[in-house]
């Protein structure tokens, strides 16, 4: 291995500098993709496309943002997350005219689901994370991790209206370039997060290689990844499969609309609270009763009678859960390997998110054939949610013991 | 520091009130429940 400890910080950038252009590039890289939904029905009926050719799209977009996260956060780390953030703002910008202008389910799914799904990678948590890692005090990461979550469920809370306005007054085409040229402004939001001398700030240098082997071989990496894969999987089966669920109970759909609502609105608290809580408590301590809190409230809400009210309390409390995984896995993950690889760790763990996503979407709809009702898939998610706890409760937090730190203090 | 925070507070929590008020205007209601139920 080879190893060499830098000196002390050269360079940091402004602590407010970094979460002022962080929060808003997550917020809007969140939240421009978070409305998509809302073009199902105007592009599937003016291209005359079926609504699996448009969800065929999203799924390769969610996959490919998935996939190409280590990618993206490796380059960041290597090359800084400021030429990522052009690139994946460039990306978005094409992604969205493309998607405009695509006039063939392949066309479509190149843009939509490809180019956008790549745009995401370059410009969403982990390439920002590891800005913030570099440049933030360990006794203010988790914090400042937690603003810039909560910035982004923010902007997830705030663009479905914003989107939904765009459409019906600019029609669905003009409202996509409008979201075009909004997702460039990353570029110069991108300024502010310029690293002038990356290598300065890392502390011990390895090879990629090195980090990779170090990080997979290690059992609270693969903890962590264990639990951020059942994040995906319960919060995605929640959020695609609840409507259904609720409709197949018999009630309106202004329930469903007020349910979204309010998880969007305790998610921007939750993930702040959370990353807060982080430079309190430990943080598997809090990512555990994450887990298991989620799990409750499923058996709560599965033994309870349905009805709105019950419906808008579980909305509540899992808006309050809903991304508050983000800023402690993110945080121990700096705290155990340091922040020179920080992007492309995270990005292997979101990696694990996305398969968990694609799993809950997929057994979800599966199951649900299979059987007639969501139940099996419910107490699935209870299951994983108990599982996920006991996972983060051995995860260590402290630094890894490097072979030369350990010759150090032998 | 402490109005400066004060103000933050109150600011964050104005947007939040604006943005979950947005979602119960009827048309967003109607557009949102249609795409549910359509995609069901």
């Amino acid at each position: 291995m080879s190893t060499a400890t830098a000196s002390a910080p050269a360079y940091r950038l402004s602590m407010t500098q970094v979460l002022l252009c962080g929060a808003a590039i997550v917020a809007l890289s969140m939240g421009i993709r978070h409305g998509f939904g809302l073009w199902l029905a105007p592009i599937t009926m003016d291209r005359g496309w079926s609504r699996e050719t448009f969800a065929f799209a999203l799924a390769v977009q969610n996959l490919a943002w998935g996939v190409a996260g280590p990618v993206a956060g490796a380059l960041a780390d290597r090359f800084g997350a400021f030429r990522v953030l052009i690139a994946g703002s460039v990306l978005y910008a094409m992604g969205l005219v493309l998607m405009a202008l695509a006039t063939s389910g392949l066309a479509f799914t190149g843009s939509a689901g490809i180019l956008l799904g790549l745009a995401q990678s370059g410009t969403t948590y982990a390439v920002v994370y590891g800005v913030i890692g570099r440049n933030v005090a360990p006794d203010k990461r988790s914090w400042a991790m937690g603003v810039a979550a909560a910035a982004g469920s923010f902007g997830q809370f705030l663009m479905v209206p914003v989107e939904n306005w765009l459409i019906s007054d600019f029609g669905w085409q003009q409202a996509l370039f409008m979201l075009g040229c909004l997702s460039l402004a990353i570029i110069p939001l991108a300024i502010g997060l310029k690293e002038p001398v990356l290598a300065a700030v890392t502390g011990v240098q390895q090879s990629i290689g090195h980090a990779l082997r170090e990080a997979f071989a290690y059992p609270s990496f693969r903890w962590l990844m264990a639990g951020y894969f059942v994040c995906g999987f319960q919060v995605v089966f929640i959020g695609v499969h609840m409507p259904s669920y609720l409709k197949d109970h018999g009630l309106s759909p202004s329930v469903a609309t007020t349910s979204l609502a309010l998880i969007g609105l305790f998610n921007v608290i939750g993930t702040y609270a959370a990353g807060s809580l982080g430079q309190r408590l430990q943080k598997r301590h809090i990512l555990s009763s994450i887990y298991l809190l989620r799990s409750a409230a499923i058996v709560v809400f599965l033994s309870v009678p349905l009805t709105p009210w019950s419906v808008y309390i579980f909305s509540a409390v899992m808006g309050v859960l809903w991304l508050s995984t983000v800023p402690p896995t993110n945080a121990v993950v700096a705290q155990i390997f340091g922040v020179q690889y920080l992007s492309m760790l995270g990005g292997f763990v979101f990696l694990s998110h996305q398969v968990g996503s694609f799993l809950g979407v997929w057994l979800g709809g599966k199951l649900y054939d299979s059987t007639g009702s969501y139940d099996v898939v419910w107490w699935i998610a209870v299951a994983l949610g108990v599982f996920a706890a006991l996972a983060n409760m051995p995860v260590k937090e402290s630094a890894i013991l490097r072979p030369a730190q350990a010759v150090a203090r032998a | 520091m402490k109005l400066r925070r004060s103000l933050v507070w109150t600011a964050a929590a104005v947007a939040l009130g604006a943005v979950f008020m947005a979602y119960l205007r009827p048309d967003l209601v109607v557009t949102l429940a249609n795409q549910i139920w359509n995609c069901f």
